[in-house]
């Protein structure tokens, strides 16, 4: 097991066992459930799959997990053995649906590369509890008894012709089951020696193994073999550690098995602390899992409801009529659809700091690698985003974490020369900005190297104008391109120019998008600019012709009524407005997506001010129809194939039933 | 090279056995997920050594030691077995199985309780 490969596939198939056996469990338990009885059946495989686990993740040394399947186990084989003529089987099947959560937890952490760290204490305690109530049930049954070690029951006679040795032996700390290898022993030398006893009498109990632990196995034996045949055979046994063995004198024999006589109050004492701790009580629950699924149903529940009670307090009957009862409630059912999707909304909200944990392990890894001392500082990492976002971010952190260390950060001797501190460091932060959330991947690197970038997009024909013209940003900016890497040499972590564009697009993906700042010598920063969340975004809805489109609000400025006198015109004739003494474009929509409109004259319309990545412009429509929260919908796949969606980023419907189209603004202002 | 079958339901812990074993010179001539099926392998094999997991669906580790040992008294089979299971290992031992390990196992425990048998 020594070798990383070997570990790393057993632990694959760890989790992939560990899963199916835990669905499995769910399954068998599920069934019980509904047939409101454990059979003998499915009692005997939920014992199996626990104690595969157990064993499987004691291997791993998961030890929490292994813990909790071991209670587990412990419960059913009770149930298995004693069969208990009543048993709360909701009870039962609560207590392992809950272990069987906490496993799926404490998998999720492993495949997640985070350290198994959860505590089932609570949950030990519960099953433990169970069974002390299901053991009390069942008191009719014989009692255990706990007279592992007691005396000797019948003085060793001294015979005449063969020499009495008293042996004890203690085994390896760590070998298990005690009492059985000793049982082994027995049964050896039992062919061997003319008479045998030993201490503790009673090797069935795992308190004799206990016992053996603390104490030694103690054994007397009447055999004619000399001390040294005898030591032999001893030493031969399997897992000793230390062999004490004595040839005694004929009177003591007699009294020796009373030495021992001190042991029973010890495991009185040990089963005393025991029953202590069964008598904390178990706390109620205050989490439950829900399965992703259900919350996404939820999610798309309450966005139809959010339509629906606009098609409702919207209804074009409505229109023109008095009706103040209706606006009240109206208002009130309106406050309440807030609340609720604020709450979805907040049960989807994931921090962040699983997904920027993750990273310590890859800096771990690949400063080893590259042998590069690399410091990873998180910022905001309790920044909430919603799941499905998450799920698209870790790969591009990774990447751009990668790339940092590969590209950007120097080696230390460098670093030295050039007067920067020894250890690199890469500043992952998050941050909430608006509706978005920002994340920042910094590294005090080299930076970007500018004539590299340009060469090498040269090189690659992705320059769209001349080299000299390009603004720096522009310049960074090409690294994102499809095609682009400037290493030409494949490393383990990055380089094989793949890089930066899948970055690019599964930001993309979720509404996100990445930009890029460099000083040379300096360092470069990363920012990814994410939305809180995808499915329900705040927006205003506008007019252009018979169409409808709706802006997300984080995306807009402000909203302004042209004066002809300050509107230019570049040397393309496109129109610009000047606005405080900045200059915009503008973008009419009619003409965009080639609608009828009465409204041409920029001073009939309204202009709306987007942002988008630093870049402005102004939006020419009829008419603002109002702010309204709506359902994000993809666009069908047959207008995303026929690739005719550009500066469309989704659609939504509207109160009145009617669809409208969601500007992409990045998209317009390429 | 000592020839071993290795016997346990988990995929995993067959793997972690035969990662073990191979890695130190032992060949895995078979592997079996249930009792029945380590019994059929058996004769099939006649491997030197069988490590027997004791909880198997179909036939437990316990039923096909006996199996076995009624096929070859010589046959050399090690029990794995976890803790609490003293009862069942007792039990092995006195149907003939040479030896025992506990899971979770030390490659050291292991090595050290084959060697001990062969």
């Amino acid at each position: 097991m020594a070798d990383h490969g070997q570990t790393e596939q057993m632990l694959e198939m760890y989790i992939y066992e560990t899963t199916q056996n835990i669905e499995q469990l769910e399954a068998v338990i599920l069934a019980a459930e509904n047939a409101d009885r454990y059979d003998e059946d499915s009692i005997n495989e939920i014992f199996r799959i626990m104690h595969t686990i157990k064993g499987s993740s004691a291997m791993m040394l998961f030890d929490s997990l292994a813990a909790l399947a071991h209670k587990m186990e412990d419960l059913f084989y009770f149930l298995r053995e004693r069969q208990p003529a009543f048993i709360d089987y909701s009870l039962l099947s609560d207590l392992v649906l809950e272990g069987i959560d906490f496993m799926k937890v404490e998998l999720q952490k492993i495949k997640n590369g985070d350290p198994a760290d959860g505590e089932a204490g609570q949950l030990l305690q519960s099953i433990e509890n169970y069974v002390t109530v299901l053991k009390e049930q069942t008191t009719a049954a014989a009692e255990t008894a706990a007279t592992a070690a007691g005396q000797l029951k019948t003085p060793m006679p001294a015979a005449a012709d063969s020499s009495i040795y008293k042996a004890v032996l203690h085994f390896a700390a760590d070998c298990g089951m005690e009492n059985i290898r000793a049982y082994t022993l027995v049964l050896q030398l039992q062919e061997q020696v003319a008479e045998l006893q030993y201490l503790p009498e009673d090797l069935d109990s795992a308190d004799s193994a206990e016992l053996i632990r603390e104490k030694g196995f103690t054994l007397f034996l009447r055999s004619d073999k000399s001390y040294a045949e005898l030591e032999e055979i001893l030493a031969q046994t399997l897992f000793l550690e230390r062999l004490e063995l004595s040839q005694l004198p004929a009177a003591e024999t007699a009294a020796a098995g009373a030495k021992d006589g001190d042991v029973p109050e010890t495991m009185q004492q040990l089963k005393e602390r025991t029953a202590q701790e069964t008598n904390l009580a178990a706390g109620s629950q205050a989490v439950i899992s829900v399965s992703v699924s259900k919350l996404d149903q939820l999610m798309d529940l309450v966005g139809e409801m959010v339509i629906a009670e606009s098609m409702v307090t919207q209804n074009p009957d409505l229109k023109g009529l008095q009706l103040d009862n209706f606006e009240k409630a109206a208002r009130q059912l309106h406050k309440i659809t807030g609340e609720l999707q604020d709450l979805v909304m907040s049960i989807r909200m994931v921090p962040l700091a699983t997904t920027f944990h993750k990273m310590h392990r890859l800096v771990r890894d690949m400063s080893r690698q590259l042998n590069k001392e690399v410091k990873l500082q998180l910022l905001g990492e309790q920044t909430e985003v919603d799941k499905n976002i998450i799920e698209h971010i870790a790969d591009p952190l990774m990447h751009l974490i990668r790339n940092a260390m590969d590209h950007g950060l120097e080696r230390k001797e460098e670093r030295e020369a050039l007067g920067k501190p020894a250890v690199g460091t890469i500043t992952l932060e998050a941050k909430n900005a608006g509706s978005d959330v920002l994340i920042l991947v910094k590294d005090d690197g080299r930076g970007l190297n500018k004539a590299k970038i340009l060469e090498r997009a040269q090189a690659q024909g992705l320059l769209t104008k001349p080299a000299a013209e390009m603004t720096e940003q522009e310049i960074y900016e090409l690294v994102f391109l499809p095609g682009f890497s400037t290493k030409k040499d494949v490393t383990e972590f990055s380089g094989r120019g793949v890089g930066m564009d899948v970055v690019a697009n599964n930001l993309q993906l979720v509404g996100g998008s990445v930009a890029v700042d460099s000083v040379a010598g300096e360092g470069c920063t990363f920012t990814l600019k994410i939305p809180l969340t995808l499915a329900i975004i705040d927006s205003m809805n506008v007019k252009v012709g018979n169409s409808c489109f709706t802006i997300p609000i984080a995306s807009i400025k402000e909203c302004l009524r042209a004066q002809q006198h300050t509107l230019l015109h570049d040397t393309n004739g496109d129109e610009m407005l000047m606005v405080r003494g900045v200059c915009y474009p503008i973008i009419r929509l009619h003409q965009y997506f080639a609608l009828d409109t009465p409204i041409t004259d920029l001073s009939e319309g309204i202009l709306i001010m987007v942002e988008h990545d630093k870049q402005g412009c102004l939006l020419f429509v009829d008419e603002l129809l109002g702010q309204q929260e709506v359902v994000v919908k993809a666009l069908p796949a047959y207008i995303r194939n026929r690739h005719q969606s550009k500066g469309l980023s989704g659609c939504t419907l509207l109160g009145d039933g009617s669809i409208s189209l969601i500007l992409d603004v990045g998209g317009l202002l390429n | 090279m000592t020839r071993v079958l290795v016997v346990d339901d988990a995929a995993f812990m067959r793997m972690a056995i035969k990662n073990m074993l191979e890695s130190n010179g032992m060949e895995i001539v078979g592997e079996a997920e249930n009792g029945a099926v380590a019994v059929k392998k058996y004769v099939e094999l006649k491997p030197d050594l069988v490590t027997m997991d004791i909880t198997m669906p179909e036939m437990n580790g316990l039923d096909a030691l006996k199996a076995i040992m009624q096929l070859d008294p010589q046959a050399k089979v090690i029990m794995v077995s976890a803790m609490g299971q003293e009862a069942m290992v007792k039990e092995a031992i006195m149907s003939g199985a040479k030896s025992f390990i506990i899971k979770p196992f030390k490659a050291d425990h292991v090595l050290k309780t084959i060697n001990s048998i062969l």
